[in-house]
């Protein structure tokens, strides 16, 4: 009897250090990856303050929990998006109060999302900045993706001077903070050049026109003949997949009020829908989904999305 | 032997601690099955600890409830706009405290549009104390640094000057409320102190884009009343900008679309997202101001299915033709 209660009492210890060994490993963890965190958020602004002006405010860090707090509305495109925190502070020149500005730098995790909050954002009649792999400026703004980040600039009032300083912060943000200068985004360079609109490359990371299914999808605008028209590919896990995608978002058009046409060019592969007085087009090859999003002529549709396709079959996957 | 009275033992013993085990569960149910609180906590609360906002509503008069000024000074609109309804006078009376709620929910510049424009939050505490207001209260609920959202947008500044006075919020000023077949709001916190101690209430908002509910104008500037973790009714934010339009029954409300917020609301920050479309609107029934709006914002009312909500409802209608808005232009 004794023995048995032993047994019994030897293998509950066991378990209960087993348990506790567990709470340790996970105590272990949360430190490691708080004290990981902590060190992310040693961005020395300091060095991105420009030069004649000086901090107006501390900086402020947001995490998910509390974006609303700075960004309200605006904080689900963030945070859906990949969000891990935004750090925020106000520079004013001590001459001249007028001459304040705001940053926002937003870090997005990775080049991809930070992109993708860059571009849904971009201002239609934005200043491409050469300098930058991707940046633009507005009369009182300037807007960059640097690495995992994506930085607003926001200025108080529209000046030279604040203007100049606005891109003295830009420029201390690509110089000071430190990124892994090997992420890139190789779909960019998909899309055909031929009268594509610069500056105009979308990346939606869901609900791309609104149907569920078209998420990591890239866009990108072309002018011709004054018609501005889009293209669309995403690149699906495999074959099956881009099936399946390009046959539901095909139904999804026709479940809408679609009108399934025929292609004009007898060679070409895709799909053409007319939806709402324009033409959409959906076409598949190997892993990649892609088409056409509202233009509104056939015919020119057509063609860049042949451009497209020719492009996108060439691609090693 | 012995190893059969161990067995017998060690089931014994199963059976103690199986027995123990069944009464601690028995008893942890029993416990939760009596402390169980059956009742929405909202029915079982207390009544004076659930408040609801007075109707600050006046008698309708009709084809006077609407107006649309055309002009690019704000300070000329909105007091054309105001005359065409029957004039201050009709809205505030000697002795009113009057309290007036503008989008104030950035620490942003008047320029980027992003809030209540300051000129226009002046002129009106000058016309309600030209009726005779006693008093004219100016607050909202910016959850980051409130005098600081006060203070840059320039409304802090310009109240002041003509007499007015800011409340900032503090947590006491925050009281529980329930919207009689609301689904949201529910036993959740709104702004109330200040609206307490006022008998007419004026709302002043931009017309702005809006990532999440596609525009921001009349309806949801009263999002600023609400307190708590409110960034969670972003999940229904139609349903919940219609609930806020059935619960706050305003004097008056003022649609600001001299310059509108047309990408990248609601907060902007590049003047480029602004478009000069040089319009005010004011009016009793803000659904129909708001759906008036919409063509100002080059949406249609369909694409805000908070207005049929709301309407729906009974707090207005989208139909704004209807109600035979004046219109005026002032250069």
């Amino acid at each position: 009897m004794i023995s048995s209660v032993n047994r019994a009492k030897n293998l509950e210890s066991v378990i209960s250090f087993c348990i506790l060994a567990i709470l340790a490993a996970i105590a272990t963890g949360i430190f490691i990856r708080q004290a990981h965190t902590g060190e992310k958020e040693l961005i020395d602004f300091s060095k991105i303050t420009p030069a004649v002006f000086q901090a107006a405010s501390e900086t402020k860090v947001y995490n998910a929990e509390n974006l609303y707090e700075k960004i309200d509305g605006k904080a689900p495109l963030y945070t859906e998006s990949g969000f891990e925190k935004l750090y925020t502070r106000r520079f004013a020149s001590p001459a001249d109060p007028n001459l304040a500005m705001e940053l926002y730098l937003f870090d997005m995790g990775n080049i991809r999302n930070a992109f993708s909050v860059y571009s849904l954002q971009r201002r239609a009649d934005a200043e491409t900045l050469p300098d930058f792999t991707f940046a633009y400026k507005t009369s009182n703004a300037l807007y960059l993706v640097h690495g995992r980040y994506y930085a607003e600039i926001i200025g108080f009032s529209e000046s030279t001077g604040l203007s100049k300083a606005i891109l003295e912060v830009s420029q201390n943000i690509r110089n000071n903070i430190p990124i892994d200068k090997n992420a890139k985004i190789p779909e960019l360079a998909f899309f055909p050049q031929e009268n594509l609109i610069d500056g105009s490359t979308r990346f939606y990371l869901a609900s791309a026109f609104g149907f569920e299914g078209l998420t990591n999808t890239f866009t990108a605008a072309y002018k011709i003949d004054d018609q501005t028209i889009t293209a669309f590919f995403s690149k699906r896990p495999g074959k099956k997949d881009a099936e399946t995608i390009a046959e539901n978002y095909y139904n999804f058009l026709i479940a809408n009020g679609g009108v399934a046409k025929t292609a004009g060019n007898k060679t070409f592969t895709g799909k053409v829908i007319e939806f709402d007085g324009a033409a959409e087009i959906i076409f598949m090859t190997g892993s990649f989904v892609g088409g056409i999003h509202e233009a509104e002529n056939q015919q020119t549709a057509e063609s860049i999305a042949a451009k497209l396709l020719n492009k996108l079959a060439l691609i090693k996957q | 032997m012995t190893e059969q009275n161990d067995k017998n033992l060690e089931r014994r013993e199963f059976l103690i601690r199986t027995g123990k085990a069944g009464i601690a569960i028995a008893a942890a149910g029993a416990a939760s099955y009596l402390l169980y609180d059956k009742k929405n906590p909202a029915q079982n609360a207390e009544p004076e600890n659930i408040v609801t906002l007075p109707d600050f509503s006046v008698p309708h008069v009709q084809e006077q409830s609407l107006s649309i000024v055309k002009g690019s000074d704000r300070t000329k609109t909105v007091a054309k706009a105001i005359e065409l309804l029957g004039g201050i006078e009709r809205f505030v009376k000697p002795g009113d405290t009057v309290a007036i709620k503008p989008n104030v929910a950035f620490a942003s510049p008047p320029m980027l549009g992003a809030t209540t424009n300051p000129d226009l939050v002046a002129e009106v505490i000058k016309l309600c104390y030209k009726a005779g207001a006693k008093k004219v209260i100016v607050t909202d609920n910016p959850i980051n640094e409130p005098a600081g959202c006060f203070a840059i947008s320039g409304i802090g500044k310009a109240v002041a000057n003509v007499g007015g006075e800011i409340v900032l919020p503090k947590s006491n000023y925050f009281k529980n409320t329930t919207l009689a077949g609301g689904t949201l709001i529910k036993d959740w916190p709104i702004l109330y102190e200040p609206f307490s101690k006022a008998n007419k209430l004026i709302g002043i908002a931009p017309v702005k884009n809006h990532h999440r509910s596609g525009a921001s104008m009349a309806m949801k500037n009263w999002y600023g009343l609400l307190g708590g973790r409110r960034n969670i009714f972003h999940q229904d934010i139609n349903t919940i900008i219609a609930e806020l339009a059935i619960m706050v029954k305003p004097t008056l409300v003022i649609l600001d679309g001299t310059e509108v917020m047309m990408t990248n609301g609601p907060t902007g920050g590049s003047l480029s997202d602004l478009k000069r479309t040089n319009t005010l609107i004011a009016g009793c029934d803000m659904v129909a101001a708001d759906s008036y709006a919409c063509g100002l914002l080059d949406i249609k009312v369909s694409d805000l299915p908070c207005l049929a909500k709301a309407a729906a409802a009974g707090a207005g209608t989208t139909d704004y033709q209807s109600l035979k808005p004046m219109l005026a232009e002032v250069s």
